[in-house]
């Protein structure tokens, strides 16, 4: 057996197959992302436990993702924050996580993105499944995770054959993606979800921004409106806003009563989820009475002559420019309202 | 670790650096393999490291002893010993809930109200192949079957060989601390052979198990309703692909690994889904524990030295406890018993009907068997009695439930399972080594070079090899 040949014929194939791989999804406009998988999360996670009570902690969903820009704040503020908030989830199990499994008691700023925040506390729901996981895998993560996390880094960042996405996008070049991309004959019967693509970048410390494409390429934006519209139009179970209310105002006393300060806020909304929102989610009813419950600062962007009008590109989130603006400008009203200092008790 | 990880290839990097270069000697490289080991091991749950130290101590102990005892009452509390620490591990660690739960459940049922906390306990990774594997040092040392390991290193590096630790093969000690006796080098032919069977078992288990059926067999598995025939057939077909790359996968890289190093671990697979019948099954399933069962528990039971019905006693009971070796759930017993119901059945027509297997024959009595073993997949898959009986009732046309699989993953799945079947049926006779001697070394190239590819492009997200659990 010629082994030494073979190896040698393999060991050229493969690198004018990966090379000529790399290159042509180069060429359709791909380019090397992180991707914002539990891994990531779990770094960001662990850095809560070394915090002291002058440090800022953001969660909520992927509003708060994208429209509060890490340094923004803190060129406002001086503080730079962890960034903690998950996309399509509810930020419920994470504040829970917290409270429950750390000591901090500086600042948690928390946005309400009120069908996803009032949603649900059923564990198996996905607004409250996807957080869990990553709270999860926090927990339980091995040493071999995050030695195989830190590898990856310098691969996501350098080749756009590694930037694979945990969340089934539809411009993922992995073989399963890829093979997702075929479609058949449909025989579920079931509506099948519209196309959906990423459309913002990540950095290490999972500070996000919207990508010029959504920002400025209206037939883009609208693939991702589409998605949301499949979503807002679904049948889906009824919000639980009593009991989300309820469980979140148990650990938000908890949190106050150990001396951390909380902070609600409300980013903006446009299109048919500002619609959506205003009419089964009215905010008189739901967030006013989420502040006043619970007792926590708040700011909502209707509040706020800079920050009411502001339009997001694909109805949910800004823009890098208006994120920066937004963040900007709730930040000097915190400062202003001295909002990112602790009561004194 | 996990072989298909990133750090697994910045470890194995390292330790064939250092294995290779001239820095030391076979004693010093054994221990650099030996602590090596323990890492491999700790970098998913360092304080479990303990259990293995026990393990090791107690059965290099156990084994000096039995070596120079003559007294037999002495040697049989040695080897008491022995499978005390070893089964109790096992027993607590592994079936401490399962134990738990059913003896709450007995009570109940007797009328008596009690709960009990759950112990939610750790299950180490791989508690049931190294306890099975130094528990047949002892009882191999016992029986005067082999001498003792010759030094405390050798015999640690045996229980904890990290090509194979988590596992398995569950290798003998005769087949494996003797190689460790003098310096092994491989030939540049063996390490290739062993980077190409690497390259093999990854391509198994990240592209063929985790991309192409791990999804859809999770989708039908995971449904919470009553599924269509063909829907509940190919989930099942899905995860009898699955678990065979999955767990052939691991085997063939650990043998590849070993075989890098210049180590040799036997076959745990040889195209199974080609057996006709389920004696041939078990001869090319999981091989390293079918035989560790048949020596172990099947011959000391009595094997087929005592009658008929003695045979299929020892048979059965073989067969659930290894079905319980795989897991602590009743359905892992049913499925255990299923084949040992199959093993007797077979014995029983193999008395009355004579067939000549020709290859027209043998590949409908194989299919016919893969069609069984099919069914017993459901007991092991499904995590509860009520997911098995609705997917059977499904394949067998009495649900007319629902759709939940689309046209082309019913497609891609009826493909993986028909071409692994077809090159099972072509291979059942020969090797991979025999067939690669044939190949043209270029087109051996070809092919290393697109699987090589394709586990790149899969990329994959790091899963778990299913046997980790047991």
């Amino acid at each position: 057996m010629q082994l030494k040949t073979s190896f040698l014929v393999a060991l050229v194939l493969s690198a004018i197959g990966l090379v000529s791989w790399e290159l042509y999804w180069r060429s359709q406009g791909y380019e090397p992302t992180l991707d914002d998988n539990k891994h990531l999360w779990a770094v960001e996670r662990d850095k809560v436990n070394s915090l002291t009570e002058n440090d800022v902690v953001l969660t909520g969903s992927s509003r708060v993702l994208f429209d509060i820009q890490l340094d923004e704040f803190e060129k406002v503020t001086g503080i730079r924050p962890i960034q903690l908030a998950s996309a399509g989830s509810s930020p419920l199990p994470i504040f829970h996580d917290i409270v429950e499994h750390t000591d901090f008691n500086g600042t948690v700023i928390v946005g309400v993105t009120p069908p996803l925040f009032f949603s649900t506390t059923f564990p198996q729901a996905g607004p409250w499944r996807r957080p869990q996981l990553r709270v999860d895998h926090y927990h339980k993560r091995t040493y071999a995770n995050r030695v195989n996390h830190w590898l990856s880094i310098p691969l996501q960042e350098n080749l756009v054959m590694m930037s694979g996405h945990e969340e089934e996008a539809d411009e993922n070049i992995d073989l399963k993606g890829l093979l997702r991309r075929i479609k058949l004959a449909e025989r579920t019967g079931k509506p099948q979800y519209p196309p959906f693509f990423e459309f913002g970048t990540i950095d290490i410390d999972r500070n996000t921004r919207m990508t010029e494409r959504t920002a400025t390429d209206t037939a883009f934006a609208n693939v991702i409106t589409n998605a949301w519209k499949f979503i807002i139009t679904s049948d889906g179970p009824p919000p639980d806003v009593e009991g989300t209310t309820k469980f979140f105002a148990a650990d938000a006393k908890k949190f106050m009563e150990r001396g951390g300060n909380l902070i609600l806020v409300r980013p903006p909304s446009s299109g048919m989820f500002k619609g959506g929102e205003s009419k089964f989610f009215p905010r008189d009813k739901l967030y006013d009475e989420l502040v006043k419950i619970t007792g926590a600062k708040s700011y909502h962007y209707e509040d706020y002559d800079e920050l009411k009008d502001m339009v997001c590109p694909e109805w949910s989130h800004l823009s890098a420019e208006d994120a920066d603006i937004y963040t900007r400008v709730l930040a000097q009203e915190m400062i202003k309202d001295n909002a990112l200092t602790k009561p004194t008790n | 670790m996990l072989f298909n990880s990133l750090s697994f290839i910045v470890f194995l990097a390292i330790v064939l650096v250092l294995y290779y270069a001239k820095l030391f000697n076979w004693t010093n490289k054994k221990r650099m393999l030996l602590l090596a080991s323990y890492l491999f091991y700790a970098m998913w749950n360092p304080p479990l490291v303990i259990l293995l130290w026990i393990s090791t101590i107690v059965d290099y102990t156990a084994g000096k002893k039995l070596a120079v005892l003559e007294n037999q009452r002495q040697r049989k509390m040695w080897l008491l010993l022995s499978m005390f620490v070893n089964l109790g591990f096992l027993a607590f660690f592994k079936y401490g809930d399962f134990l738990l739960e059913n003896f709450v459940t007995a009570l109940n049922a007797v009328g008596m109200d009690f709960q009990a906390q759950p112990m939610d306990i750790i299950l180490p990774m791989g508690i049931s192949f190294y306890t099975f594997q130094t528990m047949s040092y002892t009882i191999d040392m016992y029986k005067r079957k082999i001498e003792p390991a010759r030094t405390f290193l050798d015999f640690a590096l045996y229980v904890t060989f990290f090509p194979q630790l988590v596992a398995g093969p569950i290798v003998r000690a005769k087949e494996l601390i003797t190689q460790f006796y003098e310096e092994k080098k491989a030939t540049t032919q063996q390490f290739l052979w062993g980077t190409f069977l690497l390259t093999i078992g990854l391509f198994q288990k990240i592209v063929l198990a985790d991309t192409l059926l791990a999804g859809t067999s999770d989708d039908v598995f995971g449904s919470r309703t009553i599924l269509h025939g063909l829907d509940a057939w190919t989930g099942t077909l899905a995860f009898s692909g699955q678990i065979f790359f999955d767990f052939a996968g691991y085997s063939t890289c650990a043998i590849g690994i070993a075989l890098m190093l210049g180590i040799i671990l036997p076959d745990n697979f040889r195209y199974p889904y080609a057996a006709i019948g389920f004696s041939d099954l078990w001869r090319r399933w999981h091989i390293s524990l079918s035989t560790w069962l048949r020596d172990y528990l099947y011959i000391p039971l009595g094997g087929n030295r005592h009658g008929i019905t003695r045979m299929y006693a020892a048979l059965m009971i073989t067969m659930l406890l290894g079905g319980l070796w795989h897991g602590a759930a009743w359905t892992f017993v049913i499925w255990g018993a299923l084949h040992g119901i199959y093993l007797v059945v077979e014995r029983l027509l193999r008395n009355k009907i004579h067939i000549k297997i020709n290859a027209w024959n043998g590949i409908l009595l194989a299919l016919l068997t893969y069609t069984c073993v099919n069914i017993t997949w459901v007991f092991f898959r499904a995590r509860e009695f009520e997911t098995a009986k609705n997917m059977l009732a499904s394949m067998f046309g009495l649900n007319d439930g629902a759709k939940i699989l689309q046209s082309f993953d019913i497609i891609k799945v009826f493909t993986v399972i028909t071409i692994l079947f077809i090159c099972h049926w072509v291979m059942r006779n020969t090797s991979m080594k025999a067939v690669s001697l044939k190949t043209p070394p270029v087109v051996l190239g070809i092919v290393w070079a697109i699987l090589f590819v394709l586990i790149c492009i899969a990329q994959g997200s790091g899963e778990q090899f299913i046997y980790f659990q047991f």
